[in-house]
């Protein structure tokens, strides 16, 4: 073989390998790409579940207010809260369809402060939480006056 | 000629990276729960306020003391404030409690007049705000009580 041909050889061999490194920064670069892209749709996913279980459990009509058989809007009755509070405990399956993992509670901030556990179900590999506060009042139907409460919506997730 | 091609060649391949860093690595997770948040919170305050009995004033509710404050101030608390004070009071104790303790900024008025407002707690919102306005009736106009949440 004349030197000639071994150089071309060499160049081949040159060009093969930086076309091959080329080929594996460009996998490398995209996998990286879509691992992003897969995180940030888990994100917004799992933001669009929080915002479902919140307005699943704003309207829950175990503990919603109704006078003479209508539903009074943004209103938790006090003494169904109560009930609630055993009957979630006691359906925990039925309520984690609905729920799945999380943690819900209310606070009375005005007249006094007062708080009530609803719903609560964790696991130990979920490390994101979402936190979601949405004001409403709270009304005793003995005393038949409201007060001011904040409903808290905690959702767990990988 | 030879280097023309290779010129060619890593100019594509630079504007497919530029490419591809502005439209999926720098791409940032939509923020839904936001929008939510904030409008829902802005009008569920001001609904769940304007409900809520005082507990220093004959359970009257802060609508009512806002009527109050917009027309004769009559009303006297158990604790010697005006409908005007007592109503803002309240509403400051509530805030405290939710708006600042989540760190966000909001606007709270009671107006019949906005220039001269006859409550006003928080600062103006200088960029985007979600806004909630309530109208009251008062025998001789209207009144407003309106929350902005900013951001």
């Amino acid at each position: 073989m004349n030197r000639k041909s071994q150089i071309q050889i060499g160049e081949t061999i040159a060009v093969l390998f930086v076309f091959f490194i080329l080929i594996v920064v460009g996998l490398i670069f995209y996998a990286r790409v879509i691992k992003g892209n897969i995180e940030i749709e888990g994100e917004e996913s799992s933001q669009l579940r929080s915002v479902g279980i919140a307005q699943r459990v704003m309207f829950l009509p175990e503990v919603q207010c109704s006078e003479d058989n209508n539903i009074i809007d943004n209103c938790i009755d006090t003494l169904k809260l109560e009930s609630a509070q055993s009957l979630m405990r006691e359906n925990e399956v039925y309520y984690y369809d609905l729920f799945e993992f999380g943690n819900i509670s209310v606070a009375q901030i005005y007249p006094n402060e007062v708080k009530w556990s609803l719903y609560l179900r964790k696991a130990d590999n979920l490390r994101n939480k979402i936190v979601t506060n949405v004001p409403v009042s709270l009304y005793n139907p003995v005393t038949r006056r409201h007060g001011f409460g904040v409903l808290t919506i905690e959702t767990f997730s990988k | 000629m030879e280097i023309l091609g290779l010129a060619i060649v890593v100019v594509l391949v630079l504007v497919a990276t530029i490419f591809v860093v502005r439209f999926l690595v720098l791409k940032t997770p939509a923020d839904y729960r936001k929008g939510f948040v904030s409008s829902e919170i802005a009008s569920n305050t001001l609904n769940t306020f304007l409900r809520t009995a005082a507990k220093d004033c004959s359970q009257l509710t802060m609508t009512e003391l806002f009527q109050d404050c917009a027309q004769a101030r009559g009303i006297i608390c158990d604790n010697g404030q005006d409908s005007c004070r007592y109503a803002e009071s309240t509403a400051r104790n509530v805030f405290e409690g939710t708006l600042d303790k989540w760190n966000m900024k909001y606007e709270f008025l009671a107006y019949t007049d906005i220039k001269q407002p006859l409550v006003k707690i928080g600062n103006l919102c200088k960029a985007e705000k979600r806004s909630k306005l309530f109208p009251i009736p008062i025998s001789t106009a209207t009144m407003f009580v309106k929350l902005d949440i900013c951001g």
